[in-house]
């Protein structure tokens, strides 16, 4: 007794929850009984001060609430019950009274009397609009709570309990509370009798549609618009009873401009017509179709259209489930009219709103088989009357577009509904495939036509094989006429889907259609309409052979006219050799490009071309090299042919097991390294001609035999890590370096050589000791560091060195570090720092020679680790040399960024964060050096970054894009890049005007606003430049400020 | 503008393929990239009717928002004559239907895009196809009177709705990519 006193007295000086946990404790304990509480609370209980009456009712209900259900037997409840129910007749007291009445509701003691007494008390006594909303909280946690657990007693309350609760619930705001309400309502919306209450329940709901919600910024709730939305569309989805006045507010709604609000309605129409049911929805199908049709027809935006038709999917899916799945039996009502409607519109096949009509007619597919049914059955006729209608001859290409389109729909509905809307199209499969071949040889109409094709091919099982023969013996047709337009490429699309679906008609009737427009002599120098002919054909062929049986039959073709144009022993008659070689180009390219991207599919008959082709082209290329008669008058001399058959050879030999690798790699090194070529080809065909010499890394080769260097280079780098080269590394690593600095000639046979060293490097490091200490103390010393030594020499010394460097970096190889200082160490020798400068900064750029297809050790982050080690060395000496030591280091700098992934350096880039403006102001120093790679080069690196800003936002962000600080010096920088007088280089003008167009995205218009007069002005000027693309970019940089 | 429809179902044209440039000298070999577009030395690329075509095919139709005066055959590239010596372009557009009342705002759009993208040597003339709209006379002399021009885009409103139909012009041709919806 004393205790609870205590507590008591406590609790009403200073409130505190200590308390009521110790007195809540001590009634489950029993050391507290319930009864000395409440006689302790006595006196604040009758006191004539509200304010103590008040807290007197709160301890109590707060007790009660933290008191275990157990220990409050119904006797208790009982007494607690008409104590608290008093108190709710005091409008002082109320508040803690319901916080009482919320700890009971929760009581399974509570009698079902009990209930309807705390129902009634609420229902008289509170008045919600006087309230709080946390207190209006509790009201509607008690019904929630009473809803939850004695549902029975409420339905037993029936109407009352409505009536009393529509009151209560009427005009809520707060979204907290409505959240709870929704949920109250849909329970008694679903299990309740409310056939009298509808109209109150559904105005009580239905008020709250459209949602309008916006969350304040850091909502602690976390209450979001749509979890509103959703509440509310599951009450109103609840009751089938609601439909009729439902839809008519959901089509009042549907009919405001807001394109959120109609989002909104058609989603919750999609949710509730199910429910409605099929009769309410029939009644109000004329005002659906019309409110729906506005949509469609007239489009505010593509979501909109694209929910108005799931809405119209949904009205006749509702409307025609229930009916009988018999498809022959004749459509009555709306989705008879609606199709009527769009056929009629169809008339006009060219007209604008063909097309919506025709997307209707395409939802109508796919909804119920009857509907699906009826719509096929009265579409395609029409269309193909219309087709054949002599009169309309010039729409011929709108109605097939319209009868492509609709094939697809039927096509990727069958895909759903695999029995119903296949068979449908089979009365009209014949004449569907008459109209599009007719189709196929007017211009205007083979577009659709091929489209359509494309749709009746990919419909499983619908064409047998005689039937694909035939699509592809008309599609061929398309083919041989000389077509400029995108006709062509979609013809060779569809022929690269029967190609996948059936290839034999295509190997047996296309490629010998095309291969019979190759020519076998290349078209004259003056021939340009034949030589376009022969590139397209090949183009063709290109997207035609990937398939293995294709590819085989194009590799033998192909071949044959490459051994025709290039035979060494029969030379073109003719004195212009470069037609045949340029001919012989694009052959090459034509199987490379086929390669690649079989490479990139994984096929797996790659790897048989070894055989097949590669050394076939190897002997084509050395036997040519070696020819008695001058080698440099074949079309085989030209080193663009060499690069080509390199990128097949290593494409090839990369997809080899090590084992093939092995003996290939021998051959060619027989040939290369020891001139035997015999070792080669041990065919019968005498190739190589009686006391011929092929000795490529001679000195004195000729430039056709160093040429082929490039050959070997390829086919090495693709070589796996367990094959060995039969020589010492060291010592050939050793004769290539001597042979790039000073024995080759062209720029094409050093790069082979490095391409090797790099590779060789990558793979065998762990043999090279020898080969590394004598490249730092002898090589570096005599080769690169000796100014007396020739430039150029020099020069190509430090691309050896480069990409010995490139071979450590990417495996992350200890030496990789004194490598680079030596190059360091240059900055300060005038004659090559600009060159040393360069290969640092562009030693981490990824390279074609040392990939994860080549087999070369990779390290991950080799280039972000590289970036670390010296990024803000070079920033440093950027900031604090001068001269031409200043100026390396900012080459060094530009190259790197440019060579490295973003990430590596982003945190120096005023995108990360405002205490890094490190680079910028460098990049700007770079902008104004001379050579316009690098001012390209640092261009494309603020663009990037400005892409990065935009994809961000910055420009709305608290505090911007951190260039703004620079936009002034940025925009002038780049305006003296933009005018022909003074850059030369497309490049550069192209890479400052698109800069000058995006630069307004990400910086605040006030930053620019003084330098608009300028600005246009300037870009007046390049509107006028002598190059097409760069009038492109002043458009368009010039539209970006004007907005 | 008034909600008065002049047209309320138009036909639609395909669009046409951008114009291909054949460089003036011989080209023998496949080139790899299509970077030597531009990069084809110092080639001098005069302004053609093509380029100007280009640049207004993608205006939006103020009748028909979502359809480009391209797509409703309103200009084409044979009706754009270029000469570049003399600095003078003639654009020629044709009205969908002769009483159509937005034949002056489109030929509007059309100067205002030109007049921010061509080099101000240019003089342009703007001019309906003889014959194919009622007050074709009226319409002419709106759009080549260059006060009656600074007039119009004076209005807030019309240089609004102008605006709304120049948004699309810088697609060039290209269909409209998904939306960010």
């Amino acid at each position: 007794m004393e205790a609870a006193q205590r507590l008591i007295q406590t609790w009403v000086a200073t409130p505190r929850d200590e308390e009521v946990e110790i007195a809540a404790s001590g009634i489950s304990q029993g050391n507290i009984k319930l009864v000395h509480i409440v006689q302790g609370l006595g006196e604040y209980l009758t006191s004539d001060d509200d304010d103590l009456r008040n807290k007197g009712v709160e301890f109590l209900a707060k007790v009660i609430g933290k008191v275990p259900t157990e220990h409050l037997n119904r006797q208790a409840v009982v007494v607690l019950l008409s104590f608290f129910m008093s108190k709710l007749e005091d409008l002082d007291t109320i508040i803690p009274a319901l916080k009482g009445l919320l700890a009971l509701s929760r009581l399974s003691s509570l009698s079902d009397e009990g209930v309807i007494i705390i129902l009634n008390g609420i229902f008289k006594h509170v008045k919600m609009q006087s309230l709080v909303q946390a207190q209006r909280f509790i009201v509607f946690s008690i019904i929630d709570n009473l809803l939850a657990i004695r549902r029975q007693v409420l339905k037993v309350m029936g109407n009352d309990f409505i009536t009393g609760y529509v009151a209560l619930a009427e005009g809520e705001k707060d979204p907290r509370n409505l959240m709870l309400a929704f949920a109250i309502d849909r329970v008694i919306l679903i299990e309740f009798d409310i056939k009298e209450k509808i109209e109150d329940l559904f105005n009580i709901t239905a008020c709250y549609f459209p949602i309008s919600f916006r969350p304040p910024p850091d909502d602690p709730y976390g209450i979001t618009a749509d979890d509103l939305k959703k509440a509310l569309r599951s009450c109103l989805n609840a009751n089938a009873a609601f439909g009729p006045p439902a839809i008519a507010l959901f089509l009042e709604k549907l009919a405001t401009v807001a394109p959120p609000t109609k989002w909104d309605a058609l989603a919750t129409l999609d949710e509730c017509l199910p429910v409605y049911g099929a009769s309410s929805v029939r009644n109000a199908a004329r005002q659906l179709w019309n409110a729906l049709k506005l949509e469609i027809f007239q489009p505010t935006d593509p979501l909109t259209e694209e929910a108005a038709l799931k809405s119209v999917q949904v009205v006749i899916k509702t409307i025609y489930s229930s009916s009988s799945e018999n498809p022959s039996q004749d459509l009555e009502g709306l989705a008879k009219d609606a199709c009527h409607e769009c056929i009629t519109i169809l008339k006009e096949p060219e007209k604008s709103q063909a097309q919506p009509a025709m997307k209707i007619l395409c939802a109508f597919i796919s909804t119920t088989p009857s509907v699906s049914h009826h719509t096929v059955s009265h579409v395609i006729p029409h269309l193909i009357k219309l087709f054949l209608n002599p009169d309309e001859v010039p729409n011929r290409g709108a109605s097939l577009n319209l009868l492509a389109s609709f094939i697809a729909a039927l096509r990727d509905s069958a895909i759903k509904f695999p029995d119903v809307n296949a068979s449908s199209l089979v009365p009209y499969k014949d004449e569907v495939l008459g109209v599009f071949t007719t189709g196929l040889q007017t211009p205007s109409s083979a577009g659709p036509a091929i489209s359509g094709l494309h749709a009746l091919v990919t419909m499983a099982g619908l064409l047998d094989e005689d039937e694909i023969g035939f699509v592809v013996s008309n599609v061929n047709g398309v083919l041989s006429n000389d077509r400029e337009d995108s006709v062509g490429v979609d013809a060779l699309d569809l022929l690269t889907t029967i190609s996948i679906i059936s290839p034999v008609h295509v190997s047996s009737t296309t490629l010998p259609l095309l291969f019979s427009l190759l020519p076998d002599r290349a078209p004259s120098r003056g021939d340009a309409a034949s030589r376009e002919k022969s590139w397209s054909v090949l183009n063709s062929l290109s997207r035609l052979c990937i398939q293995p049986v294709l590819f085989e039959t194009l590799v033998i073709r192909l071949s044959t006219k490459l051994n025709l144009l290039c035979d060494p022993l029969s030379p073109p008659t003719d004195d212009d050799v470069e037609p045949s070689a340029a001919y012989a180009h694009a052959i090459l390219s034509t199987l490379a490009t086929v390669l690649e991207k079989k490479v990139s599919r994984g096929d797996s008959d790659v790897a048989k071309y070894i055989d097949r082709l590669v050394s076939g082209l190897v002997v084509l290329f050395l036997g040519g090299a070696v020819s008695p008669k001058d080698p440099s008058t074949l079309p085989i001399a030209d080193s663009r042919l060499v690069i080509v058959a390199a990128r097949i050879v290593n494409l090839i030999a990369a997809v080899l097991p090590a084992q093939k690798q092995e003996s290939f790699i021998q051959k060619l090194y027989s040939a290369y390294v020891l001139g035997d070529l015999k070792a080669l080809s041990t065919s019968a065909r005498h190739i190589w001609p009686d006391g011929s010499s092929f000795a490529p890394f001679e000195r004195g080769a000729t430039t056709v035999q160093a040429n082929t260097l490039c050959l070997f280079s390829e086919a090495l780098l693709a070589l796996h890590k367990e094959v060995r080269v039969p020589a010492d590394p060291s010592v050939f690593l050793e004769m290539l370096v001597q042979f790039s600095v000073d024995g080759a000639k062209a720029l094409l046979h050093r790069e082979s050589a490095w391409h090797i060293i790099a590779s060789v490097v990558n793979k065998r490091v762990t043999e090279l000791d020898g080969f590394l200490k004598s490249m730092l103390e002898s090589f570096y010393q005599t080769a690169i560091a000796d100014a007396s030594v020739d430039v150029d020499l020099r020069r190509y010394a430090i691309g050896a060195w480069a990409w010995t460097c490139k071979g450590l970096l990417v495996q992350n190889h200890a030496q990789t570090a004194v490598f680079i200082e030596r190059l360091i160490d240059l900055f300060d020798d005038e004659a090559v720092n600009w060159d040393a400068a360069r290969a640092v900064g562009s030693v981490a750029a990824q390279c074609n020679a040392l990939t994860k297809s080549n087999h070369s050790t990779l390290k991950i982050l080799h280039a972000q680790r590289y970036s670390n080690s010296v990024l803000s060395r070079f920033i440093e000496g950027a900031k604090t040399y001068a001269g031409s030591k200043q100026n390396a280091h900012l080459v060094a700098l530009t190259f790197l960024i440019r060579s490295v992934p973003k990430t590596a350096y982003a945190h120096k880039m005023p995108t990360a964060g405002p205490s890094a403006y490190i680079l910028l102001p460098l990049l700007l120093c770079g902008l104004e050096l001379p050579d316009t790679e690098i001012r390209t080069s640092v261009i494309e690196t603020l663009l990037s970054a400005a892409e990065a800003d935009t994809a961000t936002d910055a420009k709305h962000s608290k505090e911007g894009s951190l260039v703004t600080e620079h936009a002034t010096s940025l925009t002038l920088t780049m305006l003296k890049n933009i005018s022909i007088a003074t850059v030369s280089d497309a490049k550069v003008r192209i890479a400052a005007l698109r800069y000058l167009t995006i630069l307004p995205k990400i910086v605040r218009y006030d930053a620019l606003h003084p330098q608009k007069a300028i600005v246009l002005r300037d870009l007046s000027k390049a509107l006028d430049d002598p190059k097409r693309a760069v009038r492109k970019e002043a458009v368009d940089a010039r539209y970006s400020r004007y907005i | 503008m008034s909600d008065q429809t002049f047209n309320a179902n138009p036909t639609v044209f395909a669009l046409t393929k951008s114009a291909k440039r054949r460089a003036a000298k011989e080209l023998l070999w496949l080139s790899q990239s299509d970077e030597s577009d531009y990069d084809s030395g110092d080639e001098f690329e005069p302004i053609d009717g093509d380029e100007v075509f280009d640049l207004i095919r993608s205006i939006s139709d103020p009748e028909h928002r979502s359809l480009t005066l391209e797509q409703l055959a309103v200009v084409s590239a044979p009706q754009i004559t270029v000469t570049d010596q003399r600095n003078h372009i003639m654009v020629e557009f044709t009205p969908t239907v002769p009483h159509c009342g937005m034949s002056t705002l489109i030929g509007l759009s059309i100067r205002v895009r030109l007049m921010r993208s061509l080099p101000a040597r240019f003089k342009v003339d703007i001019r309906v196809k003889p014959g194919s709209h009622n007050s074709e006379h009226g319409v002419n002399k709106q759009l080549n009177d260059k006060e009656r021009v600074a007039a119009a885009l004076e209005n807030p409103a019309l240089v609004e709705a102008l605006e709304v139909c120049l948004a699309t012009a810088s697609r060039r041709g290209q269909p409209v990519e998904a939306g960010p919806y």
